[in-house]
């Protein structure tokens, strides 16, 4: 099973230390065959929205920044419990903040 | 918002990620793989019962450890405390205690160990490595919980008592053990991908499970070029999952798949682990080459661009390493796409008088696929239905019957092959016993011809090439009586008389003259001869007793030190110098035991030996065996002289 794990920014600059345990984890998911994608998300986004047939492009700035999803991994694990010990362990790497799981339908 | 949080389903979750860690650590600290998985299922233990009150702890792999590895100390003090001084135990073990990133290749090297047999590798590796339940194996393999059981337990006793090593092997012989390494972790990819039997064409499970372990193995040997073979070889295979089958379930071609359902993702890790196969340089070994023709075909962006010219290329060179029949097959696709398919027809040819392929479902599919486009339909309709009487599996079966219907044959008039033996069986006033026994022959002939073949066309020569792939092989007796059952059916057909390429063969004259003298001695010294046949042998030469006696034997009936069985049968040293080999850790149950394990479908009732699940060798297996050994003796003639 697929699922994608997105993060919002909490807002705070990362530093060292947080760098270097993210690092040792993505190394052990990837040995592991867990991760198969991951990568972090400008702050900047654009938004394309579409309403009544009439296609609008703005700037899409987010209420609040720590709304902006700052990161995503894709994982491929057994169940939905799997997915859900992976990203315990990453927010007590990242401290506060909120991610979320979405399974990722494959067939 | 509710949390979700199911503890006991959150404890299996963890367990999964961590077991094959713990294990590999505590495997190198007690030298026991067996031992090693019985302590950490302790902890596992431990923490069912503490996790749903205090909540899973922060870090639950350390958490894991830590508790296995206090029961492991505990182990080891009991079993130790004689020899050695308690300081010096604890300063070794603090020592040993930190985990080394070879733990885990130590353990995948000893779960797939040369000693053990495949299918036992396959079940320890997913077991140890993977974390996966008796019954989570069990489903994959379409076998039982209690079986799997047993079949590990075998295993770890089998390590155990053959003191395997678990020191990591010098570079030389690691290629060699990795190679048992990629062979499980295939077989299991396989497994997966290619559903050998049961409904489902797939079961993505077991895929993902191999893919996990080969890359996992590529990060603990990151040189060994044919690692990243395997793993680029399964990334692109797995990425077709989703477009090989349809929406009934059937299966879809290669060549006629939605490209566009291919999983990019898996086919750019492919790609990446190939090319770090390539960068490791020397020549292409088999997993290389063949993840080298996934490669090809993922690189095409239609069916027509794939370069077949280079696929056969590569192929013919997979076949110098592996000259597998399948290999063979495979080559004779690719080379019929690259040169036609007349070229690919005269390539399987050849393969069409090996036994190996004799059931091989795949080789009439090609051949049907083949003719077809040599415009040559009622042939090819003719491959496809033999193809679907021999596939296992009920969604290929449907989708060749399809194949076999869609092609426009003129209707055939006459009775086929099918129907005309179906009607000998019925009229030509045999007894039970010789329908029974034609009824092979004839079914036989069936599956090598295709039952819809119209008798009109059936030659001596389909029917000579058939035996000799068949029964080539076989006794004297054997072949004769398959060869009666030819000639009758060709008499009652009225059909040209196969018999002038049949030849009767001489059958030994006397089957109760016993043995001539030092005739048992060479037999028992042909090479790979199994042990269990040899005691058999030799039991009933030196105990002179019934072979349904013997056979009906059970352990707990011997007694080893007195060369006696309760049923009054003695023996002598030939005997009972093998029995204890026999026998090894089975104290009771049937003596002399089937190869393999019964299908869950056909599991006898009673007869079992408790201990390996197998059932008791048969009368008819043991005959058949001694025959095929003696080239024709019966398993009376061993009796001595009176």
């Amino acid at each position: 099973m697929r699922y994608l794990m997105t993060t919002n920014a909490d807002g705070s600059a990362p530093d060292e230390t947080l760098f270097a345990e993210m690092g040792r984890f993505i190394e052990e998911l990837t040995a592991s065959g867990v991760l198969l994608a991951t990568g972090g998300l400008g702050p900047a986004s654009i938004l394309v929205s579409s309403s009544g047939g009439e296609i609008t492009v703005t700037d899409g700035p987010f209420a609040e920044a720590k709304e902006a999803v700052a990161g995503f991994a894709l994982v491929e694990v057994r169940s939905e419990e799997e997915a859900i010990e992976l990203a315990r362990r990453f927010r007590r790497i990242v401290g506060d903040g909120q991610s979320r799981i979405q399974q990722v339908f494959t067939d | 918002m509710v949390p979700v949080l199911d503890a006991r389903r959150t404890i299996d979750a963890v367990w999964k990620l961590e077991s094959a860690k713990i294990i590999a650590g505590l495997a190198r600290l007690v030298r026991d793989v067996g031992l090693a998985e019985e302590l950490a299922q302790d902890a596992l233990v431990a923490a069912l019962e503490q996790w749903p009150r205090t909540g899973v702890p922060d870090n639950p792999g350390a958490w894991l450890t830590a508790i296995a590895k206090r029961r492991a100390v505990d182990h080891i003090r009991r079993s130790q405390l004689q020899v050695r001084k308690q300081e010096q135990l604890a300063h070794e073990l603090d020592r040993q205690s930190d985990p080394e990133p070879d733990d885990l290749l130590r353990l995948m090297l000893i779960s797939c160990h040369p000693v053990l047999p495949t299918e036992a590798r396959a079940a320890l590796t997913l077991r140890l490595l993977g974390g996966l339940t008796a019954e989570e194996i069990a489903r994959a393999f379409l076998s039982t919980g209690p079986a799997v059981t047993q079949r590990i337990a075998a295993a770890k006793r089998t390590l155990a008592e053959r003191q395997v090593s678990f020191e990591l092997p010098g570079e030389e012989e690691l290629g060699a053990r990795l190679s048992s390494v990629l062979e499980v972790i295939y077989l299991i990819f396989n497994e997966g991908y290619s559903a050998t039997s049961g409904d489902d064409l797939m079961r993505p499970g077991l895929c993902q499970e191999a893919l996990r372990l080969g890359r996992l193995l590529a990060v603990l040997a990151p040189r060994e070029a044919e690692v990243h073979g395997l793993v680029a070889l399964m990334e692109v295979q797995a990425s077709r999952s989703a477009a090989r089958t349809g929406p009934s379930g059937e299966p879809v071609l290669l060549h006629e798949q939605n490209r566009g359902r291919w999983d990019q993702l898996l086919i750019r890790r492919g790609f990446t682990a190939m090319l770090r196969a390539r960068e490791l340089g020397g020549p292409p070994g088999p997993y290389v080459l063949q993840a080298a023709i996934a490669v090809c075909h993922a690189q095409a962006r239609t069916a027509e661009e794939t370069d077949w010219a280079q696929i056969a290329a590569l192929y013919g060179a997979l076949a110098r390493l592996l000259p597998t029949p399948v290999v063979q097959l495979n080559r004779a696709v690719a080379v019929g796409m690259a040169r036609g398919p007349q070229a690919g027809l005269d390539l399987t040819d050849p393969l069409t008088g090996d036994p190996a392929l004799r059931d091989y479902h795949l080789l009439p599919s090609v051949r049907g696929d083949l003719l077809a486009r040599l415009g040559r339909p009622a042939e090819a309709r003719l491959e496809f239905q033999r193809a679907a009487a021999l596939t296992r599996n009920a969604a290929e079966r449907a989708f060749l019957l399809r194949r076999a219907d869609a092609l426009a044959v003129p209707a055939t008039t006459g009775p086929t092959l099918g129907s005309a033996t179906r009607a000998f069986l019925a009229d030509a006033g045999l007894d039970a016993a010789t329908v029974r026994s034609y009824g092979q022959t004839l079914g036989r002939l069936g599956l090598a011809l295709g039952e819809g073949l119209p008798l009109a066309e059936l030659t001596a020569d389909q029917v000579a090439e058939v035996f000799a792939t068949a029964w080539g092989g076989a006794a004297a007796r054997t072949w004769n009586r398959h060869r009666a059952a030819v000639r009758s059916f060709a008499t009652w057909a009225e059909l040209p008389e196969p018999a002038a390429r049949l030849e009767r063969r001489a059958e030994p004259r006397s089957t109760t003259t016993p043995l001539a003298p030092g005739r048992l001695d060479a037999l028992c010294a042909r090479p790979g001869l199994a042990l269990r046949e040899q005691t058999l042998w030799r039991l009933l030469n030196e105990s002179g007793a019934g072979v349904r006696a013997a056979l009906a034997l059970n352990v707990e009936d011997l007694d080893l030190d007195d060369r006696t069985a309760t049923p009054g049968i003695t023996w002598r040293s030939g005997t009972a110098r093998l029995l204890p080999h026999l026998l090894v850790g089975r104290t009771r149950g049937p003596l002399f035991l089937t190869d393999r394990r019964p299908g869950p479908a056909r599991t006898p009732t009673a007869d079992l030996c408790p201990e390996t699940g197998r059932a008791r060798l048969s009368y008819e297996r043991a005959e058949y065996l001694f025959k095929q050994a003696s080239a024709g003796l019966t398993l009376r003639q061993l009796k001595p002289r009176r």
